[in-house]
């Protein structure tokens, strides 16, 4: 270790001689400085939103989100048809598709890849959604792929599943498949995309080469390079000082630091993220039978409104977002215009008043300390759980007590991990929680976290914890959402879903209190040519799709290659010396003392 | 951070005199003695770490699951993988205590592999800031012993006593303020994290200026947290020594000033330092984990600022043992090290 | 090493008594002498003080984050002297009311460390059998392991709270005492006077809390504050990590809201540099109260 030390201490000193840094060769690098570490290059295995970055940039989907409004694109397939009865789609690939080994990209791979996830267990748990109604995936020529599916299904439109080279992964079987880490070697990862993974350092950076066999045409950028940042600050410090062209997912704070940064700008994105106060409704298994611990005036909908109108959205959206968000309604975000459901005129209004004529009409009556009761006496006491991993939710949790306190409810909050949290509300142990979710365009999933059967369910006598936070149960939403899962037309589809927004609003199983932005800056002194998904405030990275990186551009060509280190040489050279000079005179100096052996000395 | 300060055992002169007196013993019989000892606080570290973690509350599998498009058999297999009866745990933990067969749950892989990218940074980090504050604190402990009451002892133990009280993260972020962001007149020159800017190869020239240059603010934060109390336990181990007969003999035969400190003092003050420096490497892995958050400093201590955050409990385990194990190791080595130099210790 | 004579003790106790209160007398005197050491004591009793005031100098309502009437990391002012944090709350408020919860946790953390800490150091030298070996390889073996992971994984398993914030510094930090109250312990025993007592039939509890636990006492006395100093670090260590109560304002729980919310970025440093420079002077209070303790119960280290 000490060694170690020394030798790097003491190793440029050796080859100081050299000290004028080499010209590179001119690239042009677009670096993004991320807070969250590749957790696998594997598609099968990586859970993070970073690892699905690596993953639409290597390699390419059927077909794509557009960036205006996530509607279905051409991607690998130029177009595609249905049966009249929608249970066969047929794809048509583009000509001449390659991958980046110079291997035909054919039918069959896509072919391959949809079974493989159709028949691995492992492989299905991040694509089982897309296969789950397909019945057989066939390649009768190399640009025809044919899909049955056993009923109607929109997901057929997006079907997100990143196609894989069949020659490559045909040697990693299913047992191995669930160890492969996919790190790239060579010339780098094999795939379709416009990007290819050359180089991954755990931890601090991931490299990619632009994909010059991509059917969209080589990129204008030579290489991407995501650099990994454990901190905020760090983060903002590399972007104002040059060393990233692009940050996401800053904290306001950090964010209003930089907006006065010489050429950088700053751009708060919609996301489609949103945070929300759930409450227990009445804890059950799929079956019905009550589970846990939960108050029951929760149960009671007249409360939960009541909440609703004590908790103050727009103070959250300014305090504990520092503006940087939209008040929430329903569970599709606005982001989402097609399908979110806005309660217009009907919306519970931050009205402490309103809450406490609600509460007082359905006969909770405030007790001497100024806590309400139930009919039976009960207080209404509610424990609130926040999370230990985010600020925002600690800060939310400390305004909702306070302000439930006003209208009678004492609250006693709660900070557990997400993990603590998760089996909490599995076994229906709570009252009130905070947490929130992330939508993806296609709705499904969101809305199925409502359903009756997603409730917890019971296995070989233990409880166990589904979808369902809430435990919301309603059979005309039920209905609801079979009918939108086979609902092909999307106008058709959108109405089902606000119509179920609708329901879920009135009910109130959630309070949903912000939509968040999602804060990112870039240096536009050096690269132009972002598109935001959706336009014209979406994000401008992390996208559904790869749209921005197809398009930037540097500004002019003076500004590609970055200097970032050269000056600071010299004076690198002159610390490194200075500090082994320190060091080296210490240990001599050390040295002289113990010279001589003890024994001499008396 | 001084968190285990007083509790390192640092053998006074006083102590070990008496002892010898006693018990004398070679230094085989010696090094067996403590290696016996050694592995059953080894022994000891592993059984508590498996309990420890049995006592966690929570459902892994649960957020594992979260948004993620799973059935119930899956999550039933994974349930079973996890949900060993705890007899057979034990038995399989113990088989193999690296491999606990759970992947932490951040990053999707087996923790030790996990953990294997993260050692050399914090071995870099650490090894320069124990090698820079040893060096440092025993010369200003040594100055300020030898002529005690001088200006220049009483400002530096001020100086070492204010250090000794500062949280070290705390002295990271001011560092961070003033030399990477850059307040009034301090320079913010200094990167704000990490070891190496990407696409320069580590081996070149520029890139081992690189890291150096990345290394300058962490392991000066560490350095001046440690040299402390390395300053401190040098000084008054020096102030005892001096206060032993056989120096005022040595002085008295007329042996000059310097030679006196020089071959006589200082070699045997530096004993109980040098012992204090191994013993410190559960004090310097404490550091390590808050600065490391700090300065994104890639290494095992950020690692565990992760772990703790989310909380990844496989990952956490594996760490604990990780730095525990080192920690045994270390003291063993030390203890056989310093009686091998010094006879006086064999007990 | 410690302070009372090793003189036979008289039967009669009113001769203890009395030479105790000539060495109280004694030790007030020299303490007095110690500059730095009474320096320290001046600092804590500012310090306490302001702890305990913090109610009536700011009102609780100033800590909640519904009733905060500043804008967002607002810079020091007529209204806000040391400016607010990421919600609106006055910093100066916050320092004074973390006040109490950074030395309620120093000071309850070291009460149950010293008492495991004596408890175990004084048994393990006392009872020479199978138990004293075990007390002893048990401290052993948890001076051993590394303080702070060892403190991350009991909070972690504990949950955060104000509660298990001390317990886990309580039950992490007591093997230093228990090691060195075990060696006061042996040097105690061997005294004719305890050989009396054994004669005499005194019990096992007779002997160590009539004779040795005071003969103690003053060791672990001195060895108390420093320990204090170091629960504090600990507490700021560990609230840091996010691993403190995150409803109870502490130093260490500034520390961590300052370094999420970007207070290094946003160069808000006076919601950065009030907590540190608190715990700075706190830590170095207890640190010069303990070695001037150390200095006069121990002559031998005393200095000129």
């Amino acid at each position: 270790m000490v060694l170690a030390a020394a030798a790097l201490m003491l190793g440029p000193l050796v080859v100081d001689a050299q000290s004028s840094v080499p010209a590179k060769a001119k690239k042009v690098t677009f670096t993004v400085g991320i807070k969250q570490d590749i957790d696998s290059l594997n598609p099968f295995t990586g859970i993070v939103a970073s690892a699905y970055e690596m993953y639409q940039l290597n390699y390419e989907t059927l077909t794509d989100y557009s960036v205006k409004d996530f509607s279905a694109k051409p991607a690998l397939a130029e177009s595609w048809d249905t049966s009249a009865d929608g249970l066969t789609w047929t794809y048509h690939l583009r000509a001449g598709l390659k991958w980046s080994d110079g291997q035909p990209l054919t039918a069959r791979d896509v072919a391959y890849t949809f079974n493989r996830v159709r028949k691995g267990k492992y492989e299905q748990t991040n694509f089982g959604n897309y296969v789950a109604a397909m019945t057989s995936v066939e390649a009768p020529d190399d640009r025809t792929v044919v899909i049955k599916v056993s009923k109607p299904t929109p997901i057929m439109l997006h079907l997100y599943v990143y196609i894989l080279p069949e020659h490559i992964w045909k040697d990693i079987d299913e047992k191995k498949v669930t160890d492969y880490t996919n790190e790239p070697t060579g010339a780098g990862i094999v795939g379709s995309g416009p990007f290819l993974v050359t180089e991954h350092k755990k931890g601090q950076f991931v490299r990619l080469r632009a994909n010059p066999m991509y059917w969209g045409g080589r990129p204008k950028v030579d290489e991407l390079v995501f650099r990994i940042f454990n901190n905020e600050d760090s983060l903002a410090q590399a972007l104002r000082r040059g060393e990233i062209d692009f940050a996401d997912d800053l904290g306001s704070n950090v964010f209003k630091s930089l907006k006065n940064a010489p050429g950088v700008t700053t751009f708060p994105a919609k996301s489609s993220g949103f945070d929300e106060i759930a409450m227990n409704t009445g804890a059950a298994l799929d079956d019905g039978t009550p589970i846990g611990d939960g108050h029951p005036a929760l149960k009671d909908k007249r409360v939960r409104v009541a909440i609703a109108h004590a908790v103050d959205t727009k103070t959250l959206v300014d305090r504990v977002f520092g503006g940087f968000a939209t008040a929430g309604t329903s569970i599709i975000p606005s982001l989402y215009q097609d399908l979110h459901y806005d309660p217009g005129s009907s919306a519970y209004t931050f009205d402490p008043a309103e809450a406490d004529r609600l509460l007082d009409a359905a006969g909770y009556k405030k007790a001497a300390n100024g806590i309400r009761t139930m009919p039976n006496g009960r207080p209404l006491r509610f424990r609130l759980f926040g999370r230990s991993n985010s600020q925002n939710s600690q800060q939310t949790v400390q305004f909702v007590q306070g302000w439930l306190k006003d209208i009678g409810i004492d609250v006693r909050s709660k900070i557990v991990s997400e993990d603590s949290l998760t089996e909490i509300i599995g076994q229906g142990n709570f009252d009130l929680f905070e947490w929130g979710w992330v939508v993806e365009p296609d709705p499904n999933y969101q809305l199925s976290t409502f359903t009756c059967a997603n409730r917890s369910y019971k296995d070989a006598g233990t409880v166990y914890a589904n979808l369902s936070d809430s435990f919301y149960c309603n059979k005309a939403y039920d209905a609801l959402f079979t009918r939108q899962s086979q609902q092909v037309d999307v106008a058709a589809r959108a109405e089902t879903v606000k119509a179920m927004q609708k329901m879920l609003y009135e009910d109130a199983p959630y309070v949903v209190t912000a939509y968040y932005d999602d804060l990112e800056a870039y240096r536009s002194d050096r690269f132009t040519g972002f598109q935001a998904q959706p336009s014209p405030h979406g994000s401008l990275l992390f996208q559904y799709g790869t749209h921005s990186y197809r398009t930037i551009r540097p500004v002019t060509k003076a500004a590609g290659p970055k200097a970032a280190q050269s000056p600071r040489s010299g004076l690198v050279v002159g610390g490194v010396i200075g500090g082994a000079a320190v060091l080296g005179g210490l240990v001599f100096l050390g040295l002289r003392g113990r010279r001589r052996p003890r024994s001499e000395v008396e | 951070m001084t968190l285990i300060a007083t509790d390192v055992p640092s053998p006074s002169p006083e102590d070990d005199r008496g002892r010898q007196r006693r018990r004398r013993g070679g230094l085989a019989g010696f090094a067996v003695r403590r290696l016996l000892t050694g592995i059953g606080t080894m022994a000891f570290v592993l059984v508590f770490n498996f309990f420890l973690f049995r006592l966690l509350p929570g459902d892994p599998i649960a957020l594992y699951t979260r948004g993620r498009n799973t059935d119930r058999e899956q999550i039933a297999a994974l349930r079973r993988a996890l949900n060993k009866p705890i007899g057979e745990q034990f038995v399989n933990y113990l088989k193999n205590p690296f491999s606990s067969g759970v992947d932490s749950t951040q990053f999707s892989r087996p923790v030790w592999d996990v953990i294997g990218d993260y050692v050399w940074p914090t071995l870099v980090l650490l090894g320069t800031a124990t090698v820079l504050s040893a060096v440092i604190g025993i010369a200003i402990g040594i100055k300020g012993g030898w002529r005690r009451g001088s200006t220049f002892d009483r400002t530096s133990t001020a100086a070492t006593l204010t250090l000794y009280a500062m949280p070290e993260f705390w002295l990271g972020m001011v560092l961070l303020i003033l030399f990477s962001t850059g307040v009034g007149v301090f320079p913010g020159v200094f990167p704000s994290g990490g070891t190496l800017t990407p696409g320069l190869d580590p081996w070149s020239v520029d890139g081992i200026l690189d890291q150096a240059w990345h290394l300058c603010l962490p392991a000066t934060t560490l350095t001046l947290a440690y040299l402390a109390e390395y300053a401190l336990v040098m000084r008054s181990s020096l102030v005892d020594e001096l206060g032993q007969d056989y120096l005022m003999t040595a002085r008295a035969k007329g042996l000059m000033d310097r030679l006196v400190r020089r071959r006589h003092a200082v070699p045997n003050a530096l004993l109980p330092t040098i012992t204090l420096v191994f013993l410190n490497i559960g004090f310097v892995v404490s550091g390590a984990i808050t600065v490391e958050t700090v300065f994104s400093w890639p290494g095992l201590g950020l690692l565990s600022y992760q772990a703790i955050r989310g909380p990844d409990v496989p990952l956490l385990q594996a760490i604990f043992l990780l730095f525990s194990l080192s920690v045994v190791a270390a003291n063993l080595v030390a203890d056989v090290v310093v009686a091998a130099v010094d006879p006086r210790v064999r007990t | 090493m410690s302070a009372p004579a090793a003189a036979p003790v008289l039967s009669a106790r009113a001769v203890v008594r009395a030479r105790r209160r000539a060495a109280r007398r004694r030790f007030v005197a020299d303490f007095r002498a110690q500059r730095a050491g009474v320096a320290g004591v001046a600092i804590l009793v500012v310090f306490i003080g302001l702890a305990l005031l913090a109610p009536v100098l700011f009102g609780s309502d100033q800590l909640q984050v519904t009733k905060a009437t500043g804008g967002t990391l607002q810079p020091p002012d007529g209204s806000f002297p040391l400016g607010t944090d990421e919600t609106g709350r006055s910093v100066l408020a916050l320092v004074v009311w973390g006040a109490r919860v950074s030395l309620l946790v120093g000071v309850a953390a070291t009460v149950i460390s010293m008492a495991i800490g004596t408890l175990v150091g004084i048994a393990s030298g006392h009872f020479g059998s199978w138990l004293g070996a075990l007390l002893e390889r048990l401290t052993d073996w948890f001076l051993v392991i590394p303080f702070l992971p060892l403190a991350i994984v009991l909070a972690t398993v504990l949950g955060s709270s104000l509660l298990n914030v001390i317990i886990v510094i309580g039950v992490t930090s007591w093997p230093g005492t228990a090691r060195l109250v075990r060696a006061q312990t042996l040097s105690v025993e061997a005294r004719p006077y305890l050989e009396r007592a054994r004669v005499l039939g005194g019990g096992h509890w007779h002997q160590m809390s009539r004779h040795v636990l005071p003969n103690v006492m003053p060791l672990v006395l001195a060895n108390t504050t420093l320990t204090v100093a170091i629960a504090i670090l600990s507490e700021t260590t560990l609230s840091f990590l996010g691993l403190g109560d995150p409803f109870r304002v502490s130093w260490g729980s500034m520390l961590d809201n300052a370094f999420a919310a970007g207070a290094i970025s946003a160069g808000a440093w006076w919601y950065l540099l009030p907590p540190g420079v608190c715990v700075v002077i706190v830590v170095l209070a207890f640190t010069l109260v303990g070695r001037a303790l150390e200095n006069v119960l121990d002559p031998r280290s005393r200095e000129g």
